[in-house]
């Protein structure tokens, strides 16, 4: 399982104002930014994407039964359960956000 | 040879440099601290609601080279070649000015509007100011906007590949290395530098490759050749459109990257030595009010140059992916502001490559201008004669990397897109394949017609309005902040103005040919066919309508949402905590 709470990002934005000031940008990793930005970004958030729906898939078919959909036996479910249920949470917030037509933009 | 500094077009991006950094440094930092009041303490969407999917902060440098990539395209290299036809000094002044003064202000006030309103996107926001029926005549709009969008960059593709001969091979090289790259990076997870290596590599020697082949030649396949290339991209493009995302397009998007910028770069610096390479001024300053097939020069001179000086499709970039991944609140003007203007620069850049090449070129609407300007830019400092031919090719090639990479995307939205809309009822229109062929037949029937200028004015007056509509939004969450809203507001009504005046423009052109006033407006082969001409010139009258009116309608509402919340009957408040 996968989990998504903590997922290494590279060059993570800074979190406050101490840590920015803490460390000192040079220009050598500004550079770096902006080129795996101009190069890489969009293609990482997408593979982030089509993660999350193959990882709504995977909970559906293990923990549908939640939701009404009991497409596996409830044996094998329970079995994964215990792998399943610290992502159970984030899960349902993903899932269940209201996506617009202009945020499909973003892929 | 040398020159006088005057006579060249060094002055000119320096001035405009000057005009950026003031707009930067003093204009947004104003606006950014006295009206939106950023702070790094406010907590933004991209911690409220971290999911390391569509909401996580992500470094503003990081940030910046994704808006700019994402925004830059066609808009600010070939625009400023229909603008020049007024003469290159109109064309400079709207470019900076537009920069300075109107599109920063969209790109980095949106950004905030996503950061200020929970990470909400660009329909979400529309919502909340006008309601349901405006957020329904927004994805109507949208929907005609990618038709045209479409419809431009996959004529102008095939137009480029048809004109250079080379260019094709080219980018199937760069198609066939996006390839190789797309399988070393994710099936066998080969180390990232090495990789980018080999990318450069083989891109240049594609270019090579396209140089030394010098095939097909132009009208290769007899007058219907741009249309045969149109076929030839369109299975590109369904290709892309329905293969998953790291199978093709984002690893030829990766490799296209490097052409790029690396085109930009060496414009800019050709343009700025150009006192030392002896590249002079020879295009007139001013032509004229009124170009011939082309219209007046208000409005169109204001949307010809489309994302170079302002563009609604960086409020739909901005609301749907950075805002939801700006770290602080205070990234906001480096990754909207300083991406625009950068953008601004790459306008003004291409403007510098088309004031080196004879006037006759823009006169006859040669669409080679631009490589031939660039050429000239930059083969003094590159090997002189000897690597003409290369720049050339390569110069191509940057025209049709900046079309086709936004191209593929806009046909994968359009695919998206469809299947959100068509869920429930007319499910098959929905089909991820039906849709694509409908995104892409469509815009290669409106090609037909090959009058292109007609169609980019429709593009950059639909593109423009977007942004107008963009901005009132902005002006209505400032006002209901309770901070001077003027400074949205004012670029707003003169954007909804020109935007809508040039629709009409287009409507009536295209209305003289409906209606049998003027000859259809068609060039060979379609002029063989005067009946056929004809119903696109009527279906483009028509589509000009639609835009109109669902323009007006939104402009109304929102303005309306906006005077109504100066006026103080809708209760202000401020929209962050």
């Amino acid at each position: 399982m996968l989990d998504w709470e903590v997922i290494p990002i590279p060059l993570f934005g800074r979190k406050n104002k101490e840590k920015k000031e803490e460390k000192k940008e040079g220009v050598s990793e500004a550079l770096k930014g902006v080129l795996y930005g101009f190069a890489v970004h969009g293609a990482a958030t997408a593979a982030l994407k089509t993660r999350m729906h193959m990882e709504h898939l995977f909970m559906l078919m293990t923990l549908g039964d939640m939701l009404g959909f009991p497409i596996i036996p409830p044996y094998y479910s329970l079995k994964i359960l215990p792998y399943v249920v610290p992502n159970i949470k984030s899960w349902k917030e993903r899932l269940f956000r209201e996506r617009d037509f202009t945020d499909l933009l973003s892929g | 040879m040398q020159v006088a500094f005057l006579e060249t077009p060094s002055l000119w991006i320096i001035g405009a440099l000057v005009a950026y950094g003031f707009a930067y440094y003093v204009y947004a930092k104003w606006v950014d601290e006295h009206i939106w009041e950023v702070s790094e303490k406010k907590v933004t969407p991209a911690h409220m609601y971290l999911d390391g999917v569509e909401y996580f902060p992500v470094s503003r440098y990081v940030l910046y080279g994704f808006q700019f990539k994402s925004i830059a395209a066609l808009g600010p290299i070939l625009g400023p070649f229909i603008a020049v036809a007024y003469g290159w000094l109109p064309a400079l002044i709207w470019i900076v000015i537009g920069n300075m003064f109107i599109g920063w202000v969209q790109d980095y006030s949106t950004i905030m509007l996503t950061v200020r309103n929970e990470g909400r996107s660009m329909g979400p926001l529309v919502y909340n100011a006008i309601g349901e029926r405006g957020r329904k005549i927004l994805l109507a709009y949208l929907l005609f906007y990618l038709l045209i969008i479409s419809a431009v960059f996959i004529y102008l593709v095939s137009l480029f590949w048809n004109v250079f001969p080379g260019s094709f091979i080219a980018t199937i090289g760069i198609i066939i290395t996006g390839l190789i790259v797309g399988e070393l990076l994710y099936k066998y997870k080969a180390n990232i530098f090495g990789v980018t290596a080999l990318a450069i590599i083989l891109t240049l020697i594609s270019v090579g490759v396209g140089t030394a082949v010098a095939w097909p030649p132009k009208d290769f396949f007899g007058p219907w050749s741009i249309q045969v290339w149109s076929i030839i991209l369109a299975i590109i493009l369904f290709v892309g459109a329905i293969v998953p995302l790291p199978k093709f397009i984002t690893p030829m998007n990766f490799v296209a990257v490097f052409p790029a910028i690396g085109g930009v770069l060496l414009i800019i610096f050709g343009a700025l030595i150009s006192p030392a390479t002896g590249m002079k001024l020879i295009q007139p300053a001013f032509k004229g009010w009124y170009v011939q097939n082309v219209g007046p020069i208000f409005p169109i001179l204001f949307v010809s140059i489309a994302c170079g000086a302002i563009s609604g499709w960086h409020s739909l970039v901005s609301t749907s992916t950075t805002g939801k991944q700006l770290d602080v609140e205070t990234d906001a003007r480096p990754v909207g502001a300083g991406a625009m203007l950068t953008e601004g620069l790459l306008a003004t850049s291409a403007l510098a490559a088309y004031m080196v090449v004879s006037p006759d070129l823009i006169a006859k609407g040669k669409i080679s201008a631009f490589v031939n300007g660039a050429t000239l830019l930059t083969a003094p400092f590159l090997g002189g004669d000897a690597s003409k031919a290369y720049l050339l090719t390569f110069f191509s090639i940057f025209l049709v990397i900046y079309a086709i990479t936004v191209q593929a995307l806009v046909t994968r939205y359009w695919r998206v897109f469809s299947a959100e809309l068509f869920r429930g009822s007319w499910e098959w229109l929905g089909n991820k394949y039906v849709a694509t062929v409908i995104g892409l037949i469509l815009p290669i029937i409106f090609a037909l017609t090959g009058s292109w200028i007609n169609l980019w004015i429709y593009f950059g007056g639909s593109n423009q309005l977007l942004a107008a509509m963009a901005l009132t939004l902005v002006a209505f969450y400032v006002a209901k902040m309770n901070k001077p809203s003027w400074y949205s507001a004012v670029p707003a009504a003169f954007m909804t103005i020109v935007t809508l005046s040039a629709l009409l423009w287009e409507i009536y052109t295209f209305g003289l040919s409906t209606f049998g006033i003027k000859k259809p407006l068609a060039k060979p082969p379609l002029t063989q066919y005067p009946g056929a001409a004809w119903a696109l010139n009527a279906l483009f009258f028509v589509i000009g309508i639609v835009l109109f009116v669902l323009g007006i309608y939104m402009s109304y509402a929102l303005w309306s949402a906006y005077f109504k919340v100066r006026k103080g009957e809708v209760e202000a408040k401020a929209v962050s905590p």
